[in-house]
Order: C-alpha cells, then structure tokens, then sequence
C-alpha cells in the first residue's frame, strides 16, 4: 500500500476514500498484530492414468525454528471414524498451518455431510469446486495457503486440483506448491511435462520437435516425487524431517512415509 | 477505471467528497473516530515453558516470575495450572490473558464434572483429556485471532490423552498447533529445544525415557535459561503428570549454578583487560 | 378442598380473602407425592439422599441420577416435578457461574439459597407463569480457608494491608431448603417428599446442633440418610426404589471440598446397615404383639 499512496499523482487526479490511498507518503504505521505466519515445508502433486500421488514434508518451522519434525501437511477428507477409513480424497496444504487446519477441518465435514445428504461419496471435482468457494468467500481475510486436491475423477483416472489462497483453482497433470516450490516446479515442467526436451533426431534450430508428454506410471511418479525433495531439502531450509506420501487409486489412499535429513 | 484496484467501485472524493466516518456504526468508529482497538503487544508477560515426553507421562516447567518490560514484576507468579488428573496447561506471553484462561479452564472444569463422578479409575476415564483440552485451546486462540483480538500467549498443553499415553503439544496467539517429544516456548525454543532434542531426538527415545532423566533434563535446561534468559529467575514451577495424576512443585529452587563462565565473557561494557 | 370453586385458585398471584395463595399451596401438593429427599448438615460435611422411585422396570439401574451438582462444592436435591427441578438446577448453575465471573471466587452456600429464593419466589408473582412444583434442598461446604481470587496470580502481601488475617476462619458445611412459594431457611437436617414427617421424626432423634457438643460425623451421617430413607419408605413399600446419596467434605475430607456421589462400597454398607436397623425394628414391634 506504502508504495501505491507514495507514487506522486497529479494534482488533478482523483483521490479515493481509502485509507492507505490517503495516508501522506513517508509517514510511519504502527505495526500491530499480524495474523499470519509462515510454516515452511512443501507439498507436490502428479496425477497418473490411475492413480494420484500427493506429497509433502513433516517439518514445521517457525522462522530458523523447526517446530517439529513431524506435522503432516496431508489429510484425508471424509471416509469414517478419525482414521477416515474409505476416503478417496486427499487435501494438500502449506502456508500458515493454523489456517490449513482450519481449512481441512471444514472441507472435511463439508465431505462428510454430503455423504450424509446425499447417500453418495463427493466427486473430486465437486469436491474441487466446493474448496474453491470456500477459499473465495474469505478473500478478505484468506486462509493463507496453497491448497493441492487429488482424487480419482468420475472416469477413474487421477485428478489433481491446485489453488491460489484466495480460490482461484485449475486442474493440472502436477504442481508443487509451498517454501521450495520454486526449486521443485520447473524440475516437475522438466521431467512430467518433458518441458525443454526435445526430440533429438527432429532435426536442427527452430524444427526441434517438442517430446510429448505423456501419463507417467506409478513407481516412474513415485521416484519423482522422492527425488524432488531429496534434492528441496539440500537447497532449502524449511524442508525437510520427513517425506509423507499419499498415493490415492480406486482401491482407496496408501500412505507411505520415509525420513529425510534432519539439518 | 485507473490502475489502483483498491480504489475501483469506490466514491471519488473529488465528486462526493472524503467519506465521513461519524455515520459508521459504533464498532468501526468511536466518538473519536478511530477504530475499535485491540491488544497490539503483550504487558506483563512471562517467559519460556519447557516440556518433555517420557516414558509414561510428561515433565513440564515454567519460572515464577511476570515481568513488566524489562522490570522483574512479580515473582511468585504460577505459570503452570494443572487442569484436571490428566492434563496441565503451560503458560507463556501475557499474564492477564493467561488469568483470563485460566478462568475460562476453571468454568470449564466446573461443567465437566456437573455428571458427579467420583475418585476412581471408571470415572477418571470419562475425564477430558490433555488432547481434547489441546483442541479446545487451539480453537479458543485460533478463533481470538481471526478477531483480531488474541491472546498473546503461547501455551504448551501437556498430560494423557485418552488411551493413557503421554501427550504434549503447543498452541500460540495465532492458533498454530504443533507436537512433538520436547517443546519449549519464547527463549526457550532457542536454548533449551536444543539440549532437549539431544536428550530426545525422537518418539522413540521418548518412550525409553525414564522419569527422573526427564525431569533432569527438564532441570537443566531451567538453569540454562535463567543464565542466558535475562527475564527469567532462578525460582520455578515443574510438574509431572503419569497415571498417578499430577504432581505440581511450585517453589523449586535452580540448584548447583555455577557462573565461573560469568568470568570468561569479555566484548561486552568497558571492560579494559 | 375449600378453594375449588371459590375462584381464587385460577390465577397464580391471586390472594384468596383470607390471605393464601392456592396456586402455591398446590405447588406444595406436587411435591408431597414426589420421592422422599433428605439432607443432612454433620459436622464435617453435607449428605444429600434421595428416595428415588423408579417408575419402571425398563429404566437401567444407577442411572438417571437425578442429584445435580451445583459450582464444585455444592449439590441440589429436590423433590416433587422434575423437570422443574431440572430447570431450578440450570439457573442454579448459572447463577454460580455469573458469581464466578463477577467476584472471581466460588458463591458462597447461603449467597445460592438467597438467589435461587428469590428466584422461585418470583415464580409465584406473575399471572403468565406457574410456581415451582418442587421442594429443592441445597447442600455445600464453603472453603474455611481464605480462597484464591479465580485465575489468581502470586499469593499477595503477606501481612499488612491486603495481607491476610491470622488465624480467621469462616465456611463449613451449609444445607438450605427452598419451597415452592420461594421461603427457605438454613437447616440442621432437612426432608421432603412423600416420606417427609417419618424422616424428619428420625432427623429429630440425631445429633446435629454443633452447640450441643458432639455432632455427627459425615461418615454417621451418611449411614443415618440411607437408614431415614429406608424408614421414610416403610409406607409406600410396594414400590421400588433406588437410593441415591452424595456427599461434601471439607478440603481434607474425603471428597476434598467437592460435591460427589458417595463411593458404592460405603454406600451399599449404609443400606445394609439400614435393612438390619429396619428389621430390628420389625422384630421389636413382632416382640411387642406377643407380649
């Protein structure tokens, strides 16, 4: 805002009943209380034909703090009892943990209460859709983080949906999200989406042809995924502890969990 | 339309002139025209609390003192309150919103036992665990924050959950919630979670834990933090809480300081050696 | 009944010419045919007991307790309509919970009575309301010792001013009785209920005035309560009955300053005791038939 009201506007202009837009430039603001955090860690996410596999580290921080070495940033929505016995969908979160919580807790009873009403489980995508309202309805005050949603689809193959904090969603192949998602995404672009890899008997310049991605299988994925933290926890320090996995299929969520460095 | 998002849909003032505030309800604006406030910062607070997982319960201390600022305040100030037979609370941050929890804790105690049990172990099992109370606090603080109005605490929750075994977990001013075999709040997360964790690097080092290494653990790092904590004092509160119920010592003494180390600091002052 | 048709019985507030209230005095009658409930005031405690009549053989023993506990240190029994009980236990609930946040210390005893009659009392004042169709009997220890303020931090100057006075001692076991028409009085040993003039003949008989030397203790008084019930059921034997008992002490006393149910092992011991006290009885009047 600082920036906005300090950029010297002609005197003509318009002013608006705002008041970061009104404030005089230059002057100090109080600096209360703020109600957000950053707890570090990372979570990916890589759909299949079959399957989806979701993933995230256990380590939560609190500046150079590490909180703990094991808070999961994967849960479980709907299925029965607190073990969520049955469940065939998987929230990712990262961010503010207390908010992630909070999100997970409501998308989770949402899940629940439309097997109530409705005798059926959620579909993904409906699933998908209702975690975007809910994120948008509090865009003023947003939950602040990166939600993954993967499920299998209504044709039974993996769906994986990413989100923005304030709702804006789309469904992709794969995305990591969180403090190393910028160290994990373009290795995803590179190695999912073949991003930059090219048929090398195509020919010269600009008659390369592009290699065309395609599904990947589910130990190809898994392998992925374990070098792509391996390699964030090197490179970042909010990363690291554990290595939790989710693999959802047809049959229901496998979960998988291997140490990574402690340092 | 202009390139300053935050200002579109709204009444210029050049047209409708700068918007009056005195028609804002009495929330948004008082006499004075200034917002409804809430607590920015902390008064009297206190500092670290520290805990530990051992193998069939949790240790957990906090000092008695309440400063003010920089001024040793109060020094006969109990930061510990013990909930039920399972659980125990750990206060750090502000002590007023820590009086406040403690009241809300109190009538909620009151409630719970309005089914008249009695002293045994069949009514015992009906008692509100440390992880319910965890879930409670955490919801407690969590919605504080969201009102923008919280309660600058940082609380370590610790005792039995429902199958009996041992738990500890944290809540702070902004509703995060964490567990793990040691924790410690404030200063302590820098100086004792250290020599804690090498102590208990895991869950499993916690389950092999016996009670009197914990609390000599938990000692220790009592010590090291009324070296290098300067709102800290050598007087502490340390509990245990087992399957026997809790036992709260609220007058604990540091025992066998030694501040030869004291000699060794230089860099710091006039000092001219 | 002289007032059936007088009219004055119609309305609750209304006074007949001769000064009475019926609405009140039926009030009374609802409780009459209620189980017998009894307390009694020892020298280190509170006992509450209660007849409770079960009304079929479908209802699951010990449960359904109908004692409610009140803050931590008091209990509630009553007798007579019990959903209004169960109503008059609720706002005696609130009341000592709306003391707590206003003076931070737990409502003393004879502070509960006074609010819950003035309560009851204003239930007997209005034409869109009915009086309470119970008699309720309030038990609690208050703490002898000076009590921290709620939420309290430190321990406060040691003498001086604020500081504490040596040796001053108040609080100790209480029992009140409040009747449909709000009037309660603080009792050595209070009854009610169907069974009440045989309880309270036997309350009679018991030690309770501390300024007469040598009153009971909580552990006698626990006994006496099952064996009175026992006796105050003797007229309607054909019905079953529970008895259900509960018990305060003082901070070292066995429930530590609370109000709790009275351990199953002293309890089936009291009505032991009860049974052979009641068939010595029997066997007396037997022995007096034959001479």
């Amino acid at each position: 805002m600082a920036s906005i009201s300090s950029f010297a506007m002609p005197s003509e202009a318009p002013t608006y009943s705002f008041a970061a837009a009104q404030s005089a430039s230059g002057q100090p603001r109080q600096h209360g209380f703020y109600p957000y955090t950053d707890n570090g860690g990372s979570t990916l996410g890589i759909s299949g034909d079959s399957f989806t596999i979701l993933a995230g580290d256990t380590r939560s921080t609190s500046g150079y703090n590490i909180n703990t070495r094991y808070a999961p940033k994967l849960f479980k929505l709907g299925g029965s009892g607190p073990n969520h016995e049955g469940s065939k969908i998987v929230l990712s979160v990262v961010g503010f943990a207390a908010d992630g919580n909070a999100l997970q807790e409501r998308l989770d009873t949402i899940v629940k209460m439309y097997k109530y009403q409705h005798g059926k489980d959620i579909s993904v995508h409906a699933c998908a859709q209702r975690l975007s309202h809910i994120l948008y309805n509090k865009r003023f005050f947003p939950y602040y983080v990166h939600a993954i949603l993967g499920g299998i689809d209504e044709e039974g193959k993996g769906a994986l949906y990413s989100y923005d904090p304030v709702g804006s969603y789309e469904r992709e192949q794969c995305r990591a999200a969180g403090a190393a998602a910028s160290l994990i995404m373009p290795f995803l672009d590179n190695q999912v989406n073949l991003k930059n890899q090219y048929d090398p008997n195509s020919g010269p310049g600009l008659e390369k042809v592009q290699r065309v991605p395609k599904p990947l299988d589910r130990t190809t994925v898994e392998e992925i995924v374990r070098d792509a933290f391996t390699s964030a926890v090197e490179r970042h320090i909010e990363v690291g502890d554990g290595l939790q996995m989710m693999i959802i299929t047809k049959d229901g969520i496998e979960e998988v969990y291997t140490p990574l460095k402690q340092d | 339309m202009n390139h300053f998002p935050e200002a579109w849909g709204r009444p210029r003032d050049d047209i409708y002139g700068s918007y009056n505030p005195q028609f804002l309800p009495n929330s948004h604006a008082q006499q004075s025209g200034h917002p409804t406030t809430h607590t920015q910062s902390p008064i009297v607070t206190g500092t670290s609390v520290i805990a530990v997982k051992y193998k069939d319960g949790v240790v957990i201390a906090a000092d008695n003192l309440a400063s003010y600022g920089s001024l040793a305040r109060f020094t006969d100030v109990h930061r510990l309150k013990p909930f039920n037979k399972k659980a125990v609370v750990g206060f750090g941050g502000d002590v007023s919103d820590m009086q406040y929890l403690d009241r809300l804790l109190n009538s909620l105690d009151v409630k719970e036992n309005y089914s008249h049990g009695h002293d045994d172990a069949e009514s015992d099992k009906a008692l509100m665990s440390a992880k319910n109370l965890h879930t409670y606090l955490s919801k407690v603080m969590y919605k504080r924050r969201s009102d923008f109005n919280p309660l600058w605490n940082a609380l370590l929750v610790c005792g039995l959950s429902e199958d009996g075994t041992p738990f500890l977990a944290s809540v702070d001013l902004l509703g995060t919630t964490f567990s793990a075999p040691t924790l410690a709040t404030g200063f302590g997360a820098h100086l004792a979670q250290p020599i804690l964790r090498r102590v208990v690097p895991d869950e499993a080092a916690s389950k092999a834990l016996d009670k009197e290494a914990a609390v000599a653990a938990v000692k220790e790092c009592m010590k090291v933090l009324f070296y290098r904590d300067a709102r800290s004092m050598n007087e502490y509160s340390i509990a245990v809480v087992d399957k026997s119920g809790v036992d709260l010592k609220q007058k604990e003494k540091l025992e066998g300081q030694s501040w030869a180390f004291a000699e060794q600091i230089k860099g710091y002052g006039t000092q001219t050696v | 009944m002289t007032s059936i048709g007088t009219g004055y019985d119609l309305s609750n507030s209304v006074f007949s010419p001769d000064g009475r209230n019926f609405q009140v005095e039926y009030a009374v009658k609802a409780v009459e045919n209620g189980g017998t409930a009894i307390g009694i005031r020892c020298k280190d405690g509170v006992v509450l007991a209660l007849e409770k009549l079960v009304g079929s053989k479908l209802l699951k023993k010990d449960a359904n307790k109908r004692i409610a506990t009140v803050d931590r240190n008091m209990g509630v029994v009553h007798s007579g309509l019990l959903p209004d009980g169960r109503h008059f236990v609720s706002r005696a609930r609130d009341e000592a919970a709306s003391w707590r946040s206003t003076y931070k210390a737990p409502i003393p005893v004879s502070s509960l009575a006074n609010r819950m009659g003035a309560y009851v009392q204003a239930y007997t004042l209005y034409s869109s309301v009915r009086p309470f169709g119970i008699t309720a009997i309030i038990g609690g220890w208050d703490a002898e010792t000076e009590v921290d303020v709620d939420g309290a931090v430190g321990s406060g100057p040691k003498s001086g001013s604020g500081g504490k006075t040596e040796g001053a001692k108040q609080g100790g076991p209480y029992l009140y009785m409040i009747e449909p028409s709000g009037l309660y009085w603080g009792y050595y040993g209070a009854a009610t209920g169907k069974g009440r003039q045989a309880a309270k003949a036997e309350l009679e008989k018991l030690k309770l005035n501390p300024k007469d030397g040598d009153c009971i203790s909580l552990e006698e008084g626990v006994k006496e309560a099952a064996r009175i019930i026992y006796v105050a059921h003797e007229d309607s034997k054909d019905k079953d009955f529970e008895l259900e008992m509960t018990w305060i002490s003082a901070v070292n006393g066995p429930t530590k300053g609370r109000h709790e149910e009275v351990p199953k092992e002293l309890r089936e011991e009291a009505e032991r005791l009860a049974k052979i006290a009641l068939e010595g009885e029997d066997e007396e009047e037997e022995g007096k038939m034959e001479e």
